[in-house]
């Protein structure tokens, strides 16, 4: 993957867009729902507010047992339909919600993100697939975006 | 390959098999850089194997916050791994290999299982570059790992990999 791929994204409320100045509030996602063909046509569960929510520390019991759910029975339950999930990282601390891509967004009322942080169903052209996490790792790598990260060696 | 092959220094094959949801992994991916605790299972229906996987379940509180990873490989078809890792709880990585690519190729074929087949219960601990640590042969359950066997191998090849381990 390249490190020049950006893992900015940006949600007005209504609509997720990216690149610098686009409207609503800024989130840092996994970069690698960004690195490959963006899948079109599909559905983002939208779990953040664009505004005022000052968002809950990523070891938060909430946010923990939220991963933990997403490995659980979440990933399975989107079953082929996943494209990718990520969380939205506020700041190197702070989680300002979740975005699960789909094919089809029928499971969503089931999203663990959505007891935290209010579900904003939205059309996207934005995110590729990714592997679904393999668990059971929740924490995060050196402040990436769960399920992000690595403490793999990097290459030259 | 047989099973001589499969012992302490040398590489595990970067099996490919789809996991619990269908979908294909490769074991280096699984991996993804951190230490890898990877079992061999008879199956859903053996009682030595709902024992062991209980307890793994247990373990997977620690693993999920030390940067490790626990995958299990069974001849279950993926729909009937999915239902065992949900009725265990488990949040770790189940890999079907119902039509049993690897069992003869990396000699754990349990012989003794003319019905179901499966693999003759094993376990290898990782490192990320899925050289193998430790390897035991589970056919006898004492011949398992125990979870404090599984702890202490996950410290040594965290000690290995990571250059700051040390405090000084």
């Amino acid at each position: 993957m390249s490190a020049a791929v950006s893992s900015l994204i940006w949600f007005d409320g209504r609509q997720l867009s990216r690149g610098a100045g686009s409207p609503g509030r800024r989130f840092r996602a996994d970069p690698r729902c960004f690195a490959g063909t963006p899948v079109s046509g599909c559905f983002a569960h939208v779990c953040a507010l664009a505004e005022g929510d000052p968002g809950l520390p990523y070891d938060d019991p909430l946010v923990q047992q939220a991963r933990r759910d997403a490995l659980a029975w979440w990933v399975s339950l989107l079953g082929p339909a996943l494209v990718c999930l990520t969380t939205l990282a506020l700041d190197p601390v702070r989680c300002g919600g979740a975005i699960t891509v789909a094919r089809d967004p029928f499971g969503f009322g089931s999203d663990p993100f959505a007891r935290i942080f209010p579900g904003t169903i939205a059309r996207t052209d934005l995110f590729c697939e990714v592997p679904s996490p393999v668990g059971p790792v929740i924490e995060r790598y050196s402040g990436a975006a769960w399920p992000g990260g690595s403490f793999a060696p990097r290459d030259p | 390959m047989s099973t001589d092959a499969l012992v302490p220094g040398q590489p595990f094959p970067d099996l490919e098999l789809p996991d619990h949801n269908g979908r294909l992994r490769a074991l280096s991916e699984v991996a993804g850089g951190d230490p890898l605790a990877l079992f061999f299972s008879r199956g859903w229906w053996c009682p030595k194997e709902q024992r062991f996987m209980r307890g793994l379940v247990q373990l997977q509180d620690e693993f999920e916050v030390a940067y490790a990873r626990i995958a299990v490989v069974s001849v279950d078809a993926p729909e009937v791994q999915a239902a065992f890792r949900g009725g265990l709880g488990a949040r770790f990585l189940f890999l079907s290999d119902s039509e049993r690519t690897w069992l003869d190729r990396l000699g754990l074929r349990e012989t003794t299982d003319a019905v179901h087949h499966p693999y003759r219960p094993a376990a290898f601990t990782l490192f990320p570059d899925l050289r193998i640590h430790r390897a035991y042969n589970g056919y006898w359950f004492w011949g398992r790992p125990t979870m404090e066997e599984l702890r202490q191998d996950m410290r040594a090849i965290t000690r290995e990999i990571r250059s700051d381990w040390e405090l000084i």
